[in-house]
Formats: structure tokens, sequence, C-alpha cells
């Protein structure tokens, strides 16, 4: 009896279970609508009222082609924008499958005002989601978010620099997005569940790769010198 | 009185001196009959947004008929709580009492406050008050003592036609309406057709936070008028009174206006909020003044049999507003298209307190969307790029990999003549970069490259 549920935990209480297990999420998620991301976190997809950080090298490395999916599903729900790196270019977003009326781009002259504005917006729970790009954020002011998005049933996504992945976070998702050829390298940084060592390879369109001859990517060369690759191309 | 004072035994209808001598630092003010009259009807006007029926009766008594209003604000007691929390936001104090009949209430609250729900609980909490709280006793009262009468109860054991006879009807008279359900008339307050409150601040106020106590006051008795009127309110403006010193100075006006009419207190209040935390006084304020500009028909919002998950319509655009309050109109914005080929003129983004009506979104934007490529993410300004053997480098050299795509247009004012492309990085990040097709002479005859947009 004790021995089974040492091999099941999750029967003893739903949220305990073992290092080589996903979690089960506490909350709703929703689907990543890439089965191979969705099949890597707890719960199956995007966990819905709690901070999800993803750490990106520079702005535009495919961040929200990453989250167009759930982007595309907020029917008639508002997106917000706090402080986005550069101005969203609202054809791309139309392109994207988004509806131009339901994104709000907030702009805040401080950081104290932005991370007011960010805990307004979830403390009321009406939108879809909040995109939120912040570079220096204390670790007091990242739980106060934590507890506010427990409070709303948005999703919400902060984008901060790759440096601040080695800073503590409470947040219980956290990724790390580099670009790759024809997609992106995600790294995950924390989750509930096993270490992931290897990062997993997530291709997105627009991708270049089908003008060129098929490359493996396993097998793809490092780039020739800079002067010899120049003189090839043209 | 203040609690100091009371702790210190100061007493009602003690004398002066008397009461300097007890508590030397006591301030004594002199009662002033307008004062209390225009506090008496800054209440009244805030008790409007509970029931229409509101009158203002002798010795300071407000009567409110909640007969029809119990089953909108939950039932008695969550109705006296918010007459209690909002006495005490107009800065007042009071004794609440509940009673079948009006005249009963009043007795009630006159001795000091209580609720009786019933007629029979009613008669018996009546029948244990002194009979001093008939104004109309009053005069007889020592011949009331003399013969052992001292409760209402007593009163009411007497015989009725002796008591008619020495003390008149003026005694009988209130009993009935208490006890017996005797009709009596009252005339209720009227809301004026225009609204308008002002106040004076109890002090020299030089901080603008510090006003908002005292804008409550004035937002509670907007918020009566408005039910009163059936209004709901679309813009406000706080006038901010300055002290008249050597120059006339005209008064800083603090104005809010709403995307969706509101008759709430506690949203306007947060609006102000904001709003007051960002205004720099130039000179300390001593009144202010509430003017409702725009007012539109109330029109209550029908609620769903079952609750949204992200909250209503009404919640967003509550939220929306504090924002704009806070961070400023253009800080917060929406979309609205301009049909045109230049990216950094057909991304127009407009104020949210704009009206963009959804059609023209969808009328403005490319037909053929899915076909065009764009990048997420556009620079305000682009930048010009380096060129090293002969290729535009960001970090890394550029490797094109779509393109060109040709954009020609604004030959009236700001031409732009480009061929876009997309270019990938070293480290594969995509880049929206273009090459300016009118070249310069002489030096300027090298192709210059722009850094436009970025592929988030």
């Amino acid at each position: 009896m004790l021995s089974e549920s040492y091999s099941t935990p999750e029967s003893i209480h739903p949220s305990l279970w073992r290092a080589s297990q996903l979690a089960r999420s506490s909350t709703r998620c929703i689907d990543t609508g890439y089965p191979v991301l969705s099949a890597q976190l707890p719960g199956g997809g995007w966990p819905t009222s709690s901070l999800v950080e993803l750490h990106l090298r520079q702005p535009g490395t495919g961040e929200l082609r990453l989250l167009q999916p759930i982007l595309v599903a907020a029917g008639k729900r508002r997106v917000m924008m706090i402080q986005p790196p550069h101005v969203p270019n609202l054809i791309a977003l139309a392109a994207m499958g988004l509806n131009p009326s339901q994104i709000t781009w907030v702009q805040a002259d401080r950081t104290a005002d932005a991370l007011w504005a960010a805990e307004q917006v979830l403390r009321s729970g009406g939108c879809h989601a909040l995109l939120f790009w912040q570079s220096h954020m204390r670790s007091e002011s990242l739980r106060r978010l934590n507890l506010a998005a427990a409070e709303g049933e948005s999703l919400f996504f902060l984008f901060r620099p790759l440096a601040a992945a080695h800073d503590a976070s409470p947040a219980s998702l956290r990724l790390a997005i580099r670009p790759a050829l024809g997609g992106v390298e995600i790294d995950f940084l924390k989750r509930r569940g096993p270490q992931c060592e290897t990062a997993l390879f997530l291709p997105l369109s627009p991708s270049f790769t089908h003008r060129h001859a098929p490359v493996d990517r396993t097998t793809f060369t490092p780039a020739p010198a800079r002067g010899l690759r120049a003189e090839l191309v043209e | 009185m203040s609690l100091k004072a009371r702790i210190a035994g100061v007493k009602p209808a003690m004398r002066r001196g008397g009461v300097l001598m007890l508590s030397p630092e006591a301030r004594i003010h002199e009662r002033t009959a307008a004062r209390e009259e225009a506090a008496l009807q800054a209440v009244a006007m805030a008790m409007l947004q509970y029931t229409p029926q509101v009158t203002l009766t002798e010795e300071s008594t407000l009567l409110l008929d909640i007969g029809a209003s119990l089953r909108l604000f939950g039932g008695i007691r969550s109705l006296r709580r918010r007459v209690r929390v909002d006495l005490r936001g107009l800065g007042f104090t009071g004794r609440l009492s509940c009673a079948p009949t009006a005249r009963a209430a009043w007795m009630l609250a006159r001795a000091g406050g209580g609720h009786a729900l019933k007629q029979q609980s009613s008669a018996r909490a009546l029948n244990r008050l002194p009979l001093v709280v008939l104004p109309a006793a009053r005069s007889f009262a020592s011949w009331f003592e003399g013969i052992g009468c001292e409760t209402i109860g007593d009163l009411r054991r007497l015989p009725r036609s002796g008591l008619q006879r020495r003390c008149g009807r003026a005694v009988l008279d209130p009993l009935d309406c208490a006890f017996d359900g005797a009709p009596e008339m009252f005339e209720w307050i009227e809301a004026p057709a225009m609204f308008e409150a002002r106040m004076e601040l109890f002090d020299r106020v030089e901080n603008a936070d510090l006003l908002l106590a005292s804008a409550q006051r004035l937002v509670l008795q907007l918020v009566g008028w408005l039910c009163a009127m059936q209004l709901a309110a679309e813009g406000i403006t706080l006038k901010l009174e300055h002290e008249r010193g050597r120059v006339a100075r005209a008064p800083t006006e603090v104005e809010i206006l709403l995307a969706e009419p509101t008759w709430y207190s506690d949203h306007i209040m947060r609006l102000l909020k904001e709003r007051l935390g960002k205004v720099v006084l130039e000179a300390p304020v001593i009144g202010l003044v509430l003017h409702a500009t725009k007012l539109q028909p109330m029109a209550p919002s029908t609620e769903s049999l079952f609750p949204e998950p992200g909250g209503t319509e009404e919640d967003q655009i509550r939220m929306i507003e504090l924002l704009v309050a806070r961070l400023g109109e253009d800080k917060v914005c929406q979309a609205k298209p301009v049909a045109d080929y230049r990216p950094e003129v057909a991304n127009m983004w407009v104020s949210i307190q704009e009206k963009v009506r959804e059609e023209t979104v969808t009328r403005q934007l490319p037909p053929n969307l899915s076909s065009i490529l764009r990048p997420t993410w556009l620079l305000v300004r682009p930048i010009r790029l380096l060129v090293r053997n002969h290729r535009p480098f960001y970090g890394s050299p550029l490797r094109m990999v779509s393109g060109p795509e040709r954009v020609e247009a604004g030959w009236w004012g700001d031409t732009a003549a480009r061929d876009y492309w997309v270019a990938e990085g070293q480290e594969h990040a995509l880049y929206w970069v273009y090459r300016e097709r009118i070249a310069g002479t002489g030096e300027d005859s090298e192709p210059r490259w722009f850094l436009h947009g970025l592929f988030g």
C-alpha cells in the first residue's frame, strides 16, 4: 500500500509529482497550438492566471509568432501590450489573425507607472492576454504581479532580457527563446517537471528555408568566413 | 464634540468657562444655522441615491422612505451599512434608526438610534423611550415628572381625553402616527435641475492628494443627484478654488471625461484619485466646486444569467479609463490603420478615447492580408545600417532571404521610394531592411540601407 502511493505520489495529493514527471497544473491551461511544445509544459499548455516569463536575447526573435495561436484565440476579448520594445505593426498583427480593434497598446513613462498599469489590468481580469515588456524588475514587483495574476483569469506573459534568466523569480514557468533557422529554439529554464537539457526546436512561419536547397538542421555547417561568403552570394 | 473632549469630562449643556477649565486647549465653535442647514441639504442630496423620497424634518433629522428600495440594495442590513459608509464619507456622524412608521423612526433616531422592523417590536422600543423625545411634551416635563410619568409607555397609559384637555393634540398626534400608523404628510425634497456643489475646505490645502477626501463629499452628492434625475455623467469638472492673494487666481480645473456614462461613486473616486495625483498645485486651495458638464440618460446595464469569465464589458471600460486617468490619454492607444503603402503611415495608433468603428478598421486594412509580409515591430526611426563588403551589416552580415518588395508612395509630401527585403542575421534573427532608391551623387551615390522592422 505504502509502496504503491510512493510510485504514484499524485494519488496522495494532486499537487505532488515525481521529479521525472510533469506536474499537473493547478490553473486552467490553454493549448499552445504546437503539440511538441504543449507536450513539454505542465498542464499541456500556457497556464492562465499565473506569471509566465519569456527571456529573449533581443526583441524580434519570434516571440509574438510563438504566441500567435493563443492570441488568435482571443475572440472578442482584449489583448493588452504594455511597454512593447517598438511600435507594434498592426498590419502584421492583423495578418497573424488578430483583430486590430482588440489590441490596446499602453506606454508608460516610468517603470512604476508600467507596473501599476500591469497590476490594474491583471486585477480587472477582463482581458484575454497581457503582454508586458520590462527589462529591470525587482523581485518584490515580480511577486506582486504574480499574485495579481492569480486574481484574474488572463494569460500573463512577461518578456525579459536573457541576462535576467539567472535571477530568482516566483514565476512557475520560465522559458528562454533563441532564434534558429526557420523557427525558434526554446530552453526550459524553469518548469514543474524534469530538467530539460536540450533546447526544443519549433518551426515558425514566415520561414525562408524552403527557398533554398533543403538543409538538414542537425548537419547544418557553420557559415564560412565573411569575405568569402559575400563573394559567393554576390 | 470630539472624543478627546469627552474623555476630559466635557458634557453637553456646559458653560464656556467650565469647558475651558476641564480642557484648556478646547476650541469652541459657534453654531451656525445656515451651515447646519447646508450640511443637512448635502446629506439629503447624497441620500437621494437610495430613494427618491427624502425629507428634512424638525431637529436635524432626515427621513427616508426605503420601502421600495430594500430589494434593490440587498435588504435592510446592507442598506443601513451603505448609508452609514456614505455618511462617514460625507464627513458627518449620525444616528440611524428604522421603523415601520416614519414618526417611530424619527423618535428612535432622536433617542439615539435603534431599529425595529415590525409594528410590535417598534411599539416595545418606543414604550421604553423617555417622553422628552416628543418636542411637544417638553413644556409639560415637570408636570409629567410630578405624576411619575417618565416614559412614552407611561404617557400612553394616561387617559386620552384628559391628556388632550391638558396638553392639546400636539402630544397625542405624534403618538398616533408612530403607534397606529395615522397618515402623515411629508414634503419630499426635489433635486434641482442643474447640479453644482461647492464646499469650503477646513484649511488651506497645499497637497492635491489631501483634496480627495473632501472631493468625496461632493461626489456623493453628485451621485445622489444623478440617481434622482435618472441621469449618468459623461464629463465632470472639479474646480479647485485658490486663495485670493494679491492677485486673483483663476481656479484650477480638473476635468474627467468618461467613455461610458457612469453614476457610481467608487469609479468616479478612483478616476479622481489618479487625476488629483498628477495635479501640481500653484497655490493653496480653499474651496472645491463640482460640476457635471455632460449628462446622458441613465441606461442601467442588463445583467446576464451566467457571469462572464472575464468580467463584463463595463469592467473593461472602467479599467481602461483608470489607465487613461493616470497615464494620460495619448499613452493608451488603439489601432486605426490607414490605407497607405508606406508602412509607417499605414501603422497609425490613436488614443483609446477616440471612437473608432470596427468597419473603418477592416476597410482600411489591405485586402490581401495573408499574402503580404510585414514585421510585427516597426522602428519609430529606421536605423541606418553599416555596409561591409557591399552587404548591410547589423551585428553580423545580413543575408537576404526574401524580396525585394518595392514601395513607392507619397510623392505629394513625404516621398518614400524603397526596396524592402527580409534579411537574416548570422544568429538567424529576421530583420526587415530597405534600400533607398533615390541615391545621391558623388559620395552619397552608395546605396543606403536601413533597418525598419523586426519579426517578433
